[in-house]
């Protein structure tokens, strides 16, 4: 397979496309494949040869896969260029022949992400040119799958799920900026009726990235299901992708549930340790949770999370001031939550901040009570005055 | 083969992904020296055609509206009456002072031509007519009322940046050219609030906002370098953008050297007490920001009082408690008759003594049209330098220099 012809590649590609082979033609045109790196295909102007074996659309499709040899130079910008070409071709054609849009497209979001690179490190273009571009293919490619309208057997709705994910993945590469865009992808997806019959792991990386989603709008109910679904689901031995939901499921459930502290052999088995000192710190070190927080600063910053471990402060404080429960009273006086607001180095804090603090707490829920503000002190219910966190909405 | 985008605005119609892909095929072949064989002599035309309107047009135009323009309005008795002539504005047929008419904004439509260059103003040009619109207009105290300046100045600040667009400015032009117009926006934002909305709509006020912040930012990132000013619109756009997780989350990404910056931190420390619902903390450290600043903040200052009061109705929900009027005052940074007021409209009782009965049944929410926000402009319009200077400060600097 390595060093077969020109000729002998192109027949190929014909029985395939003939028999309706459409994974091995997918193969034939994909990159993993191994006949990329065979010289014997690396011609400059594959188009005549393509032309007298192959029919339209597949002769020029199949001659700008050739084409895109440039990859072998790791010219990504040039080979994008081209694969850009296979994927039009391929979105014009009116058969179903989805593993070979699935392989062209896989191709050119990861060329695309390399010639980014590539034309970053030589300070050219607009930062997410490449990508941008890339989206705009990959969209009208599932344009082109949600509005097919055969029967659902060789429905183009099949490649719907999978184009999305790879728009879902470079989405989020360009950062928060283009979050907006999934969702028409997402809606495409939750009104079509073949959003439970798609492949396990096409449904993994969906939930993943609808998760992460709805947990940027903080929908932290949803993103928990979403996020619990994809971690459930993937496939066990795929460690790096449960690692990667788990940096995003891991804040979710602290913030929703008191009760759902990860483990330490959880945090060591895939090895996130930077979450051990938050986990601790929730229990009501304010100090230590900001100390974790800038630590590890860089870390929570890149994956996006930092601002919702900020949000783990407030079921911090409640932690902090039940441990005044321990004085057996019900009127706990207001100097001593300052005194350890300014233990825990909070800065600039007074009497009226602490108010205002433990009137939030009471007003979400977090503590039954009212404040007297004559008597500066915290009068609690005398019946469950810190209810746990996990019966509040 | 590069054909020098420059920056891509949306505005600008994007060919079909399709073409352009076979036009780099194209391209890469004539690079080879091979005839097309694919490619009609036609269609070679029309690609040069293509190429040649693709060219970012250059202005040519040295006066702040083209000559054109400003014969064409004159005749049709279309001039603002700031572009006049004076005296003769109350003649049958006003004059056109050609050093005061400023290129009017008009929508794109099909059939005009928007890259003549005699009708584009280049960017130090563009940059003069921004100059004018604040200094001249929009910061002199005679003219009123302002909401009349705001529509005027609103329209040819617009109408720049539609040249901008089409000349595809970038880099530190850009850049100069939206920090004044992003800093007038902002200040509108707090003047005109309240304004009838024939007059002044918000909604829209805000569309635009929006889009010169984000450009401005954009343009920061692209540029790369460092930018005295970006600071400051880090700051404001923070500010502005309070709830916005979007932006914080932008503002987490920025170099160590400008998000520890003052201004960048003292503007997290105010999304963090947002965030954390803490409008005591909010209010006090909002006392520390300047005063374009404050007008960037004020659109989130009504709904953060009305938070410490529906947390407080609940914290200090007691038949027996009372909470002193001037406390509260102090806690809301407002006089103790605006405070008194505030709690009345969200159902709070205040006694003949002067105390606040805070309860949780009783807590309303204020109607939206009760909520006079211009009330409480009081204790911000007290910061307030000459307009002129707080709009194109970056200018006073660099001239100074």
């Amino acid at each position: 397979m390595a060093h077969i012809t020109i000729n002998q590649y192109l027949q190929q590609i014909y029985e395939a496309i003939d028999n309706h082979e459409g994974s091995f033609c997918a193969e034939l045109l994909s990159f993993k494949h191994p006949h990329v790196a065979n010289p014997r295909l690396q011609l400059a102007n594959p188009e005549d040869k393509c032309q007298q074996i192959l029919e339209p659309p597949y002769d020029e499709m199949v001659a700008a896969h050739l084409c895109t040899y440039a990859v072998a130079n790791h010219d990504f910008v040039e080979a994008y260029k081209f694969q850009t070409l296979v994927v039009a071709f391929q979105s014009h054609k009116e058969e179903n022949a989805l593993p070979i849009m699935s392989a062209v497209t896989l191709d050119l979001r990861i060329f695309a992400n390399n010639a980014e690179q590539q034309l970053q490190k030589k300070g050219k273009g607009h930062p997410g040119e490449m990508l941008e571009k890339a989206a705009e293919q990959l969209m009208s490619c599932f344009r082109v799958c949600a509005s097919d309208r055969a029967g659902i057997d060789d429905s183009k709705k099949w490649g719907m799920m999978f184009l999305s994910n790879q728009l879902f993945k470079i989405y989020f590469k360009l950062q928060i900026n283009k979050l907006h865009l999934c969702k028409p992808l997402i809606r495409a997806i939750d009104s079509s009726n073949l959003k439970n019959d798609y492949s396990q792991a096409q449904k993994v990386t969906y939930k993943y990235y609808v998760g992460r989603k709805a947990m940027f709008d903080s929908d932290f109910k949803p993103a928990e299901e979403f996020l619990s679904f994809a971690f459930h689901h993937c496939h066990r031995s795929s460690q790096k992708n449960k690692r990667m939901i788990l940096i995003y499921l891991l804040p979710v459930k602290m913030l929703l549930f008191q009760g759902h502290m990860p483990t330490h052999q959880l945090l060591r088995k895939y090895d996130l340790m930077q979450f051990s000192d938050v986990t601790k710190a929730v229990e009501g070190n304010l100090l230590l949770l900001n100390e974790a927080l800038s630590k590890h600063e860089t870390f929570f910053i890149r994956c996006g999370i930092f601002l919702i471990l900020e949000k783990l402060k407030i079921i911090t404080y409640r932690n902090l001031f039940k441990k005044y429960l321990l004085l057996k009273t019900h009127q706990l006086p207001l100097d001593a939550f300052l005194v350890s607001l300014k233990m825990m180095q909070v800065e600039d804090v007074d009497l009226d901040e602490v108010q205002c603090i433990l009137a939030n707490l009471i007003y979400m829920g977090h503590i039954k009570g009212y404040i007297s503000h004559q008597h500066q002190k915290l009068v609690v219910s005398k019946q469950n005055p810190f209810p746990p966190l996990s019966c509040l909405s | 083969m590069n054909r020098g985008r420059g920056t891509r605005r949306s505005c600008q119609s994007q060919r079909s992904a399709g073409s352009s892909g076979r036009q780099w095929r194209e391209d890469k072949k004539d690079q080879r020296q091979r005839p097309a064989p694919v490619v009609s002599a036609e269609e070679e035309k029309q690609k040069l055609g293509r190429k040649i309107t693709e060219a970012v047009p250059k202005g040519t135009c040295q006066t702040m509206c083209p000559v054109q323009e400003l014969q064409d309005r004159v005749a049709q008795n279309r001039l603002h009456h700031f572009e006049m002539v004076p005296g003769t504005e109350k003649d049958r047929r006003p004059k056109g002072d050609p050093l005061r008419a400023v290129k009017e904004y008009a929508r794109p439509a099909a059939g005009k031509d928007a890259t003549n260059p005699t009708d584009l103003r280049p960017p130090a040009v563009l940059l003069k007519t921004v100059h004018y619109l604040i200094n001249e207009i929009a910061a002199t105290p005679s003219r009123h009322p302002w909401t009349e300046v705001y529509g005027f100045v609103f329209d040819r600040l617009r109408s720049v940046k539609q040249d901008m667009i089409i000349q595809r400015v970038s880099g530190s032009e850009c850049a100069a050219l939206l920090e004044p117009i992003v800093r007038f926006l902002i200040y509108a934002s707090y003047r005109l609030c309240g304004e009838p909305l024939r007059l002044y709509d918000p909604r829209i006020n805000d569309t635009h906002l929006q889009e010169y912040l984000s450009w401005l930012l954009d343009c920061y990132t692209a540029d790369g370098g460092p930018n005295p000013n970006q600071e400051e619109f880090q700051a404001l756009g923070l500010l502005y953008n309070l709830d916005s997780m979007r932006a914080r989350q932008h503002a987490m990404e920025l170099p160590q050297q400008l998000r520890t910056s003052s201004s960048v931190t003292l503007a997290m420390s105010i999304g963090q007490a947002f965030l954390e619902r803490n409008p005591v903390r909010l209010l006090r450290l909002a006392g520390g920001l300047s005063f374009l600043q404050t007008c960037a903040l004020h659109r989130h200052l009504v709904a953060c009082r009305r938070d410490l009061l529906l947390i407080y109705s609940h914290g200090f929900s007691s038949r027996n408690c009372r909470f002193p009027l001037d406390r509260l005052a102090r806690l809301l940074h407002l006089d103790s008759a605006l405070a008194a007021q505030l709690c009345q409209l969200c159902g709070l009782r205040v006694d003949l003594e002067n105390q606040v009965l805070f309860s949780k049944s009783a807590f309303v929410e204020p109607k939206q049209t009760s909520l006079d926000c211009k009330l409480y402009h009081r204790k911000i319009s007290e910061k307030q330098t000459s307009l002129s200077r707080l709009l194109l400060r970056g200018l006073h600097e660099t001239n100074t220099d």
